[in-house]
């Protein structure tokens, strides 16, 4: 009896063929790619999650310094849901660029495509416009908002949308 | 270069980026299912009529968008839709996974009352071995439904496009062109994918067969509980 599997030679065959390894690496390859792609994100616990969250959206404004500014950002209609239109609104305290802030919406770590807000001036400091923060199957639900104020730099809110 | 090109340049480069990210982990699995079912045809055309089928629906959700310029009108409207195309493509996933083990033969799905003439068993046969080359247009014109944030996305800038444009059938072209390119900048990416798992070599060995058996049959269940809650 044959100890190789291949029935067509019964001279010796190495441990390791160059096809057996190639066979090898493309098993690793496919387990490699279901476990980054479907396993792992699944496993991310809430608390990791919740971790990378710094505006709670849904309850009021969240602030943040950049420079010698404080920005507050604010979205409505509250609780912020995806998929309907929502009102971005931008208030900037101290001395401002000439320039209009606007607002890059994406997922953090994934990469959702170009969805910018443009701002328009209310006066005083305020801005505001509309977007849609989309839905994304994966059923993850933080979303960041780049707020960019030209000449300054930006910062950055990461919150929760209820899908 | 005026701004519907600066646009179109814009969303094919994403389509581009997205594809080789976010089109793997949602869009791979379908994509390596069907090439691991095509057993010994040819690769590249199956998946070439694929992608057109999505790209040419991408293409018609775009001129709508782009008429309307409604997004969350447009996208309420098709929810039910795209429910129906994610639980669509889990089901045909899981499907071909079965199909392709011989684990399952059609006679013990349908017990004693199995008609290999009857409807259902001929639908579930070509369901579960689709390998006519023609099938593949179909397929991707519905599962270029299937939700997806980036498509999402590029849909928001076609009804922003058509807002900005002055004639209804302008905003149509507008929509329809910036969907088409966000889609054909998707396909290389998922060429490579099917170019991968459809490997002659690797399709010919039982062992891979089977484990891409239940990795299918496990990615068409997480399809089916991500539709069914979607």
């Amino acid at each position: 009896m044959l100890c190789s599997d291949d029935k067509t030679t019964s001279h010796f065959v190495p441990l390791r063929s160059p096809s057996r390894n190639m066979s090898l690496l493309i098993k690793l390859w496919i387990g490699m790619f279901f476990l980054f792609t479907i396993i792992l994100p699944m496993t991310a616990t809430a608390t990791d999650r919740a971790k990378m969250i710094n505006c709670d959206v849904h309850h009021g404004t969240c602030t943040q310094k950049l420079q010698d500014m404080d920005i507050i950002f604010d979205i409505s209609p509250k609780p912020v849901k995806a998929m309907t239109d929502l009102k971005f609104t931008i208030t900037l305290t101290g001395k401002q660029g000439a320039s209009e802030p606007f607002i890059d919406l994406g997922m953090p770590g994934m990469e959702m495509g170009p969805n910018r807000v443009f701002l328009k001036s209310n006066g005083k400091g305020i801005y505001s416009g509309t977007g849609i923060i989309v839905r994304c199957p994966s059923g993850k639900r933080i979303w960041k908002a780049t707020v960019t104020v030209p000449d300054k730099g930006s910062v950055e809110f990461i919150f929760d949308v209820i899908y | 270069m005026s701004s519907i090109e600066t646009l179109y340049l814009t969303f094919l480069t994403t389509g581009f980026i997205v594809g080789f990210g976010h089109c793997i982990g949602m869009c791979g699995p379908i994509v390596v299912s069907f090439s691991l079912n095509l057993k010994t045809k040819g690769l590249m055309v199956p998946n070439l009529l694929y992608h057109a089928g999505r790209i040419t629906t991408y293409a018609l959700l775009g001129g709508v968008m782009g008429a309307t310029g409604a997004f969350t009108r447009v996208t309420t409207g098709i929810g039910s839709l795209q429910k129906g195309a994610m639980i669509f493509a889990g089901l045909i996933i899981i499907l071909m996974g079965l199909g392709m083990s011989g684990w399952m033969p059609l006679g013990k799905i349908f017990g004693d009352y199995y008609r290999p003439e009857g409807i259902i068993a001929r639908s579930f046969r070509k369901l579960s071995g689709i390998q006519s080359t023609a099938a593949f247009l179909p397929l991707g014109l519905v599962l270029g439904l299937l939700p997806c944030g980036p498509v999402y996305t590029a849909l928001i800038a076609a009804a922003g496009l058509g807002m900005e444009t002055q004639s209804t059938f302008n905003a149509v072209l507008a929509g329809m062109g910036l969907m088409a390119m966000f889609g054909i900048g998707t396909v290389p990416s998922l060429l490579m994918v099917a170019r991968l798992s459809g490997m002659g070599w690797l399709r010919s060995r039982n062992i891979i067969y089977k484990i891409g058996s239940i990795l299918m049959i496990g990615v068409g269940i997480y399809f089916l509980i991500k539709g069914f809650r979607y």
